[in-house]
């Protein structure tokens, strides 16, 4: 499994216009992809898992992704979170 | 597949096609039917049903999402217009209209079967919107 640990830097946290596209990217690759946030861990494909983890600003999140096509996943996902997030220190 | 939103205000639902289009994109095919014939608020079953053939037209099945009270005898009085046929391939979702819609809106983006997208929108009565503790 790949991962990469993400802090949310936009004021709206992962708000419902870039969760949705987060979800269309993720579903374009057929490994398991995940979003983990404080112990909880939400399907990168299903919206409702991930607007339910209620990801707020300041939040540190893990992506991660298993499969045949993880590394191309996580690029592809990192690059749609880009203008909403830091790498974590 | 696509959606049908019935509500009793014609302005609550065009503000919403405008929300659901903006977040889940221009792929999924969205008609309304909000408020009466002469424009007050209300349901009407000729305007459902006629939003449901205009999504039929164009998609192979369809979701209906509705407010509340009187929105269900107006859109059962509209599947009773509809061709057997037809009416096999519409469901009515029980998820709340605007979350619902919008996570119905998203899963059927991502190419979801039309089971993965009724049970997404009907997921929307659980979902957690504050943080929890």
């Amino acid at each position: 499994m790949s991962e990469i640990r993400l802090v949310v830097i936009d004021a709206s946290g992962l708000h419902a216009r870039p969760a949705a596209k987060f979800v269309q990217t993720a579903s374009r690759f057929d490994s398991r992809i995940v979003l983990r946030q404080d112990g909880r861990e939400a399907d990168a494909k299903s919206l409702i898992a991930l607007l339910g983890l209620t990801i707020r600003p300041s939040s540190e999140i893990t992506l991660a992704a298993d499969g045949p096509d993880a590394d191309a996943a996580l690029a592809a996902l990192q690059a749609e979170l880009a203008p909403y997030v830091s790498q974590a220190g | 597949m696509g959606l049908i939103l019935v509500s009793h205000s014609g302005t609550l639902v065009d503000g919403l096609r405008d929300m659901v289009a903006q977040v889940a994109g221009p792929d999924v095919p969205i008609e309304t039917a909000g408020g009466t014939e002469d424009g007050r608020l209300g349901t009407s079953a000729p305007r459902i049903s006629e939003a449901i053939r205009s999504v039929l037209d164009r998609v192979g099945s369809a979701v209906v999402l509705l407010d509340l009270g009187s929105a269900a005898l107006s859109l059962e009085l509209a599947l009773e217009d509809l061709s057997a046929a037809d009416r096999e391939r519409v469901h009515i979702s029980e998820a709340p209209l605007v979350e619902g819609a919008v996570l119905a809106a998203v899963q059927a983006s991502v190419g979801a079967s039309i089971e993965e997208v009724v049970a997404a929108a009907e997921s929307a009565a659980t979902m957690a919107k504050m943080p929890r503790a």
